[in-house]
């Protein structure tokens, strides 16, 4: 799914924020990358999703070859990928339904397919209910739960979800890290950048952490919370 | 683009213009003014054109004799102006006749022009052949004894066609001038909208919309803009016009003849405005569109 093989990136400024980087994450795995603020973290997610493009190296993400892809392929790939914001980035002129709608509609789906997939989602992340509200009527848990059936709608094989918990209690944040957990045993790869510890501590699985440009740990961790309940809780709302 | 997207997309559109009213009514009302110079502009020279082609029509001129030329030298001298060969009739106009006709005219006065009295001169009206030997022929009636003047119109035609390259170069540069104004405020207008849905953009390019899907609904508001402006300027182009021709006729009766009417016009105007506005509103947005959708991520936010 995601193959980084040697992969640098230094900015027209000369800050080298990526050194000699090769992971390979699979179809279906769930994995934290961690870091202190300006370890990486953001440039490797840029690379992902083809903001930046390295400097050396290669990198192929979905059967993308993202050091040779031409600009007009970039929103097919882009198709491939759900992305969850920290800051959520919801339009608060629109409601619930719309923002969902929203990322159907720029990819020029039929509003009949719209309709059908927006309920699904809304079912998944628990808003049923709430399809009329704003985003400013909604609590931060609520609306980073809007974002993230944003980033599900179109069905995408792989979840980005950048400092997802980051503007969100904690409480909420263990709401959104189990919706994730519950969508990637469905068979979406969940990738989740991240500095909280505890978070990661509690839920586990694969943990990259990058510091200084580098990976300096790739490693396994087991899970606190019983994997059941993962799937139990957050498949409650389906 | 699929087509079922074209309803929301042109919808969006529309949308855009109204959430950015006020910067739309200014693009529009700089491009209406835009739109009326270079349509007027263009009606003038129109006009002024058919004025010209008019006057190289009428190939007829008046030679006017010397005053003191007898009747009988007057006679004889037609026989010569009727020899040259681009001459193809030659009718004389006595000076009794020309005070004849200024008879009511001159009232009381004309008893008093009658015989010796008389100021006019006598006329041949000539008519020629072939007008592109007009300024030669001229010249061989000029050289002939007893002829006083020429009427010669192609002063007239050359003083018009004067004032057609001082209307079309004036017109052309105040068109040029105003058009990169307009440009400038339309594709400033559309950055604006850009920037106020710029989370709607960078979430569209995050979920993979592609840059036409983007571009689309700025391109129709743009061009809407342009056509709106441009369907403003022709009505009152169109309004305009017979009041301010008929005006024109009455100061200067040969206007009136050869000056173009509005029904020949009218769809052309509308056409040419309408076509024309939508064209520098795609121009101007697109110019804005294509800079801005460069941006990616953070960019696009300002960050």
């Amino acid at each position: 799914m995601i193959h980084l093989k040697n992969v640098s990136k230094v900015y027209a400024n000369g800050t080298e924020a990526l050194r000699n980087i090769s992971l390979d994450i699979e179809q279906g795995e769930f994995v934290f990358i961690v870091g202190a603020s300006g370890a990486g973290k953001s440039t490797f997610l840029k690379l992902l999703i083809h903001e930046e493009k390295a400097t050396f190296g290669k990198i192929n993400v979905a059967g993308f070859d993202l050091m040779k892809i031409r600009k007009r392929k970039v929103p097919y790939l882009r198709r491939k990928m759900g992305i969850v914001f920290q800051d959520f980035r919801l339009i608060e002129k629109m409601n619930v339904y719309d923002n969902i709608a929203f990322a159907m509609r720029a990819i020029g789906s039929p509003e009949k397919s719209i309709k059908k997939r927006v309920g699904a989602v809304i079912d998944i992340v628990g808003l049923n209910g709430k399809e009329k509200s704003r985003p400013s009527e909604l609590s931060g848990g609520e609306q980073q739960r809007v974002s993230l059936a944003r980033a599900l709608v179109n069905n995408p094989e792989m979840i980005i979800a950048d400092e997802p918990t980051g503007n969100i209690d904690p409480k909420m944040s263990y709401e959104i890290m189990k919706k994730l957990v519950m969508i990637n045993k469905r068979g979406t790869t969940v990738i989740v950048v991240t500095h909280d510890h505890e978070l990661v501590r509690s839920f586990g699985g694969r943990v990259i952490l990058i510091g200084g440009g580098e990976i300096i740990r790739d490693e396994i961790m087991p899970s606190k919370i019983d994997s059941d309940e993962h799937v139990k809780d957050g498949g409650a709302a389906e | 683009m699929k087509f079922s997207s074209s309803g929301y997309l042109i919808k969006e559109g529309i949308k855009n213009i109204w959430n950015n009213r006020m910067m739309s009514l200014a693009s529009i009302f700089v491009l209406v003014s835009c739109l009326i110079i270079t349509g007027a502009a263009t009606l003038v020279s129109l006009n002024v054109t058919s004025l010209i082609s008019s006057i190289g029509d009428d190939n007829m001129i008046n030679v006017y004799l010397n005053y003191e030329l007898s009747e009988i030298d007057s006679i004889k001298l037609g026989s010569s102006i009727s020899k040259i060969p681009n001459v193809q009739s030659c009718e004389f106009y006595s000076k009794d006749d020309a005070i004849t006709d200024y008879k009511e005219t001159l009232g009381n006065l004309y008893e008093s022009m009658q015989g010796d009295g008389n100021p006019m001169p006598n006329v041949y009206k000539v008519q020629l052949k072939d007008l592109s030997k007009y300024s030669d022929t001229i010249k061989e009636i000029k050289s002939i004894d007893g002829v006083a003047s020429v009427s010669d119109r192609s002063d007239i035609a050359r003083k018009l066609t004067k004032l057609n390259s001082f209307v079309t170069i004036i017109g052309s540069w105040i068109v040029l001038i105003l058009g990169i104004v307009t440009l400038f405020i339309i594709s400033n207008t559309i950055r604006m909208t850009m920037y106020s849905r710029r989370f709607e953009i960078s979430i569209m390019k995050s979920v993979g919309a592609t840059n036409a899907f983007v571009r689309i609904p700025f391109m129709v508001e743009a061009m809407t803009i342009g056509l709106i402006a441009g369907l403003i300027s022709s009505i009152t182009l169109i309004a305009a016009y017979e009041p301010i021709r008929s005006a024109a006729a009455e100061t200067f009766y040969f206007i009136g003849q050869s000056s173009v009417p509005i029904d020949n016009l009218w769809i052309s105007i509308l056409l040419g405005l309408s076509g024309a506005g939508m064209l520098i509103g795609l121009l101007g947005g697109f110019i804005s569109i294509t800079k801005y959708l460069r941006k990616e991520g953070g960019e696009i936010l300002g960050w």
